[in-house]
């Protein structure tokens, strides 16, 4: 799948401390060292207070690491935001709730002063991407939170970026629907061929989408293995049922230490 | 039975309800009134009674009839109420972005602004008449002061209830102060807009009439006040009662589909199945 062998967000013994009101020191992560490859899926995986979303902020630019090196594509986060390299969505849709479908998703296009004609199609392809075409004119309140977590995903891509950031997008959806999503973001991956960082505490979750399964542990947060996950593509509902499935996900919540 | 309360839970049906629950209960006490007292207009008239001094055509003070005497003074009290109005909104508004945009500005004015909305207007309205010099200006000032501090506050309670992440989204796609008010934090401020505006509106016109009665001149307060001390049909003081009351729900309900019209995403919240 991932042929492309040239690291897109290389991360070297991230540290983050955090003072608390107190002026104590609480430590979120340590020693977080990760190499994501162009084009890769590679999941967060650890318990609440492991740090995972953390993390994610910091590749994002929301926060800044106490040590440590960052780069995206040979930038920093800064840079790479500013260049709008990645989009990111959030556990609930975050959308415009005055504004249609169509017109959330050519938000970021609207401050990207990208000309009117274009933001349109280029809305209208997403909208297509996510399979809510027919929905273009809806408002966020006509829809259910699956379509609406879908069009957060469609608005992400729109600003097309290489990198797609997801902190616990399905965690607020029922089982179904989370489901039906999965087959969805890896038919959108397949096409657009983004690198993906996704963020989870599912661990089923994490070893049906991965390439690579970051496994983070708590207090202080860390990483504490890395798995590959080496199911063939496509995935299918059907392997969750092998013992392949079976023996990752035991893999993985192996990994975990002091839980 | 299935039928009768059907009818009690549709919207209109209270309404009514009520209406005519005040109405029987105004007669019955009119009736007992005009049965005891000697001049009944000045305690509880007929509803029939205003009714009639509405449609009569028989002039009072200088050769208008009473109805075309409250329309005349309504006139300058709802001007100068919707002149306050209108100023007070785009004061509140403006000191709402500032306090929203510079944190110290907020500290500075915001445990003060409580102070404007606890003297009483009355009290008030001796001081501005004095700073302005005019009846009239500061009767607009008045309603302008009183409009000012719903709307600011309500407005600033909006700006701060937009989700973190919507300001993380914005960040992320490296928008500017500008782009985040007008694309993020003013939209998604207007329902609690509203909701000030809906506040202030009938009492900006409480607030004119209030202050009409402290000087003369035009102005529905200053009728008021006449007409209480008999210088003129104490129905006067009825039509007064009754406009200001159905001026004073108009107001809110006009406010209110406003937001209707320009806010069409809260109409609409019937989910689709996936």
């Amino acid at each position: 799948m991932s042929a492309n062998t040239s690291t897109e967000i290389m991360l070297k013994d991230i540290g983050m401390v955090y003072k608390t009101n107190d002026n104590r020191d609480v430590t979120a992560l340590t020693g977080v060292s990760i190499d994501i490859q162009k084009g890769e899926f590679v999941s967060l995986v650890g318990p609440s207070g492991c740090g995972k979303t953390t993390l994610l902020r910091i590749i994002a630019d929301l926060l800044t690491p106490t040590s440590g090196e960052i780069s995206i594509a040979g930038e920093t986060p800064r840079q790479a935001r500013l260049k709008r390299r990645y989009g990111i969505v959030f556990q609930s849709a975050v959308l415009y709730e005055w504004r249609t479908v169509k017109k959330n998703i050519m938000m970021p296009l609207e401050i990207m002063h990208v000309p009117v004609k274009e933001r349109e199609e280029r809305a209208m392809k997403m909208l297509e991407l996510v399979g809510l075409s027919e929905f273009a004119n809806h408002y966020p309140n006509q829809l259910s939170g699956g379509m609406q977590q879908r069009v957060g995903i469609a608005r992400a891509l729109a600003v097309q970026p290489e990198i797609l950031l997801m902190d616990e997008p399905f965690s607020a959806l029922d089982e179904f629907t989370r489901e039906k999503l999965h087959a969805d973001l890896l038919k959108i991956w397949r096409k657009t061929n983004k690198t993906i960082v996704f963020v989870t505490h599912n661990i089923q979750e994490s070893v049906f989408l991965s390439d690579k399964i970051c496994v983070l542990s708590p207090h202080p947060g860390r990483l504490s293995a890395v798995v590959d996950i080496d199911l063939p593509r496509p995935r299918t509902m059907e392997m969750k049922n092998t013992v392949e499935f079976t023996n990752l996900v035991a893999k993985v919540r192996n990994s975990f230490e002091g839980v | 039975m299935n039928k009768l309360k059907r009818l009690t839970e549709t919207k209109y049906f209270m309404t009514v309800l009520w209406i005519v629950i005040i109405i029987a209960l105004w007669e019955i006490f009119a009736f007992i009134v005009a049965a005891t007292k000697r001049t009944p207009e000045n305690i509880l008239p007929h509803l029939t009674g205003i009714m009639e001094s509405v449609m009569s055509d028989r002039t009072i003070n200088g050769g208008q009839t009473a109805i075309q005497m409250v329309m005349e003074n309504a006139a300058a009290t709802l001007s100068r109420a919707g002149i306050g109005y209108v100023v007070g909104i785009v004061c509140g508004f403006v000191l709402a972005l500032l306090m929203s945009l510079w944190k110290p500005i907020e500290k500075i004015a915001f445990p003060y602004l409580m102070l404007i909305q606890m003297i009483p207007i009355l009290g008030m309205a001796p001081i501005i008449n004095a700073l302005t010099g005019d009846i009239a200006v500061s009767r607009v000032a008045i309603a302008a002061i009183l409009t000012f501090y719903p709307v600011a506050t309500n407005t600033l309670a909006g700006f701060k209830a937009v989700q973190r992440e919507k300001h993380e989204l914005m960040y992320s796609y490296a928008a500017n102060k500008f782009q985040i008010y007008t694309k993020t934090m003013i939209p998604a401020c207007i329902p609690y807009f509203f909701t000030g505006l809906k506040i202030s509106a009938p009492m900006a016109i409480t607030a004119s009439i209030l202050v009409d009665t402290l000087q003369g001149g035009i102005g529905l307060g200053c009728l008021l006040s006449q007409a209480l001390k008999g210088a003129m049909t104490r129905y006067v003081f009825w039509q007064i009662v009754f406009f200001s009351a159905i001026i004073g729900i108009l107001s809110f309900s006009v406010m209110g589909l406003l937001e209707y019209i320009l806010c069409p995403y809260k109409r609409t919240s019937k989910k689709e199945k996936e």
